[in-house]
């Protein structure tokens, strides 16, 4: 049977690039700004292909920004008058999220999308195509696989793309990557060869993935160990309450709401925060979280036990950034192998 | 002496630090869980002292850990290290007598960036990385090149003026020589100043426009102490928590000038940020102006006054006395 499938020459890609441009902003692979992030194409530089494993900033960025204006005002004898900025609706394609990045979209999803509708956030997300890109060579801190997930787990991107060579194989996913694969000018047919080799090429990026976590019960046994108080303590003892892990999180969503006014005018924004930070938790009479060890639980029970309890889900898609990034090599995995079985 | 012989030197005075109750806990290296990382070890357990390394990865300053853990504290430091914990001796953060320093004369930690950069791959895909006095040897592929060690060890490594602790109860090893690489360690710092001032800005404001935020500079800093800091002060707002590049470039600032006489050019701002901002290009030049000005350096006699901080009744200028 032939396969529904198409492929690409790899370097063809920078002119797939610029036909998807006539639609959409196109975000790719990037370290322009001197970090590897999802930037705009420039027209012309398909670098990436070679260097790129995985941004430091997730694709969360494109989505759900550092920091945004939520509405502007302005203030005069009446009171204040509330102006909303158009929502951004402009349509974005983000061409090479890997799937644990597009796994945490939808993560997000449950959060920005539940009986609240953030407008802000769906705005950017019901307009935004994702163009997945297989793992070839994951990092040491990667562990997707211990979440049900794979290198090329195709679950939550609209169109895939699996390395096979000088190609790739495209496979739409979602009504919307199906019409784009149909547009796709450059693409052929791909043959029941191209087939096994994608086949090949999934299993081998799935055993380069080495890092492994037993998530069996992991949630019980977390609400077990709530107050063990010496685990916790243990384990926090080396943080230093940084927002690395939590703001370069692709699950992580946490965000401040700040006025700004000067002279009668002003804006609303809001921008990442962190529940590593001891202000995060500040109110007028007490800090529930002043210790580090709390604020430590609550990261990991976020993701490990209360997403669960509310999402069925676990908030983590083993992408590894906390781990590759944290400057005292502070390892989730680690922290979770050791969770005592009964408190 | 070799790594190997260090260490256990190490791990037999530990053991008896915490055997005979001189010390609560001991602060200390071990092995990370990547590939050429160590990790900070803070425990009370002589069972874990099994655990503890020397070796070239040894990056952090474990001497910010001093203000929080509680007790008397067995601490390993490298030459930076020993003179932040002056510093904190100085500002009374810590008490000298609460503190065993077992110090490691250093002959300069390897820069994992500068590897990835000379050998063209990511930290992960690389076999082994030796070092052998001036010599590294790093093997990628099954295939060894040797590298001088001066073109992977960190910058602030190559300019370091006090390799061996300064301050210290054990000393781990013979004293260590000077790196020959003061110039290769200013060269950042050097382009900089070749700028003319709207360079220097536009500089900057592409550096701090990627700044997340996360405060790691901050937190990895034995120098910034504060309980309180002002980027968390609402009344008056001095910097908005909206991360624009401006805001995060006038808090950088601010933190610089709340460092200097403290900062001991130990590079770890740099190092932990997640998104390369040259940071340390900030802290040395301060560093070298208050070096300058004052002729001090941070962190060389815990009898001295800190430099900013203290006060006298003899002050020769009126709007302070």
């Amino acid at each position: 049977m032939a396969s529904s499938n198409k492929k690409i020459n790899k370097k063809d890609i920078g002119k797939l690039l610029n036909e998807w441009s006539q639609e959409f902003t196109v975000f790719v692979p990037s370290r322009e700004t001197g970090t590897a992030t999802m930037a705009k194409w420039d027209g012309k530089d398909t670098s990436f292909l070679d260097w790129y494993r995985n941004t430091v900033v997730s694709p969360k960025a494109n989505i759900l920004p550092p920091m945004e204006e939520m509405f502007h005002f302005q203030k005069d004898k009446e009171g204040y008058h509330i102006e909303l900025p158009p929502l951004d609706g402009h349509k974005q394609l983000i061409f090479g999220i890997r799937p644990c990045d597009a796994n945490a979209l939808a993560i997000l999803d449950m959060t920005f999308n539940d009986s609240y509708e953030d407008p802000y956030y769906l705005s950017k997300r019901n307009n935004t195509i994702l163009i997945g890109l297989g793992c070839t060579n994951p990092y040491d801190s990667c562990f997707c696989t211990s979440l049900g997930s794979s290198p090329t787990d195709a679950t939550n991107v609209d169109l895939m793309l699996t390395d096979i060579g000088d190609e790739f194989l495209i496979e739409a996913i979602t009504d919307k990557g199906k019409e784009l694969m149909a547009n796709i000018s450059l693409a052929e047919e791909a043959t029941e060869a191209d087939e096994a080799k994608a086949k090949e090429a999934r299993e081998a990026a799935y055993n380069k993935v080495t890092r492994q976590l037993d998530i069996k019960n992991i949630d019980e046994k977390l609400l077990a160990s709530f107050d063990n108080q010496d685990y916790w303590e243990k384990i926090a003892a080396k943080c230093i309450s940084c927002g690395i892990c939590t703001l370069l999180c692709p699950t992580c969503y946490c965000f401040d709401i700040n006025d700004e006014l000067l002279k009668g005018q002003g804006a609303r924004f809001r921008s990442l925060d962190s529940c590593s930070f001891p202000v995060y938790t500040k109110m007028p009479m007490e800090n529930p979280r002043l210790e580090k060890w709390r604020r430590v639980r609550n990261k990991v029970c976020h993701k490990y036990e209360f997403y669960p309890m509310n999402f069925d889900v676990i908030a983590c898609t083993g992408c590894g950034r906390c781990i590759r990034l944290c400057p005292v090599n502070w390892d989730i995995t680690q922290t979770l192998d050791i969770v005592p079985a009964k408190a | 002496m070799k790594d190997g012989n260090i260490e256990q030197k190490l791990q037999s005075e530990a053991k008896a630090l915490l055997e005979s109750g001189k010390v609560d806990y001991i602060i200390g290296f071990e092995a990370g869980s990547l590939k050429f990382t160590t990790t900070p070890l803070i425990t009370n357990n002589i069972a874990d002292i099994d655990r503890l390394v020397i070796n070239p990865f040894i990056v952090n300053n474990l001497s910010v850990y001093l203000t929080e853990v509680k007790g008397r504290v067995g601490i390993v430091v490298k030459g930076c290290d020993s003179r932040s914990i002056v510093t904190l001796i100085q500002d009374k953060q810590v008490a000298r007598e609460d503190v065993v320093i077992l110090g490691v004369p250093c002959p300069g930690i390897i820069d994992l960036s500068k590897v990835e950069r000379l050998v063209g791959k990511d930290r992960d895909e690389l076999d082994d990385i030796t070092r052998d006095g001036d010599r590294v040897v790093i093997t990628v592929d099954g295939n060894e090149t040797e590298f001088p060690t001066a073109e992977v060890l960190f910058d602030n490594c190559l300019g370091c003026e006090f390799p061996t602790p300064k301050e210290y109860d054990v000393l781990l090893d013979e004293f260590s020589p000077l790196v020959a690489g003061k110039a290769a360690s200013q060269e950042s710092l050097e382009k900089l100043k070749g700028m003319t001032p709207e360079q220097r800005w536009e500089f900057w404001k592409n550096e701090f426009s990627r700044c997340i935020r996360c405060y790691a500079c901050r937190n990895i800093c034995p120098a910034c102490f504060c309980e309180r800091c002002f980027v968390e002060e609402s009344e008056p707002q001095w910097i908005s928590p909206v991360p624009r590049w401006q805001d995060n470039l006038m808090f950088q600032i601010i933190r610089n000038i709340h460092v200097a006489g403290r900062c001991t050019d130990c590079g770890e701002c740099e190092r932990a940020c997640p998104v390369n901002i040259p940071l340390r290009s900030l802290t040395k030049e301060m560093y070298d102006i208050v070096d300058d000005l004052f002729g001090f350096k941070a962190g060389m006699d815990k009898e001295a006054a800190p430099l900013l901080t203290a006060y006298a009744l003899e002050e020769a200028e009126d709007f302070i006395r």
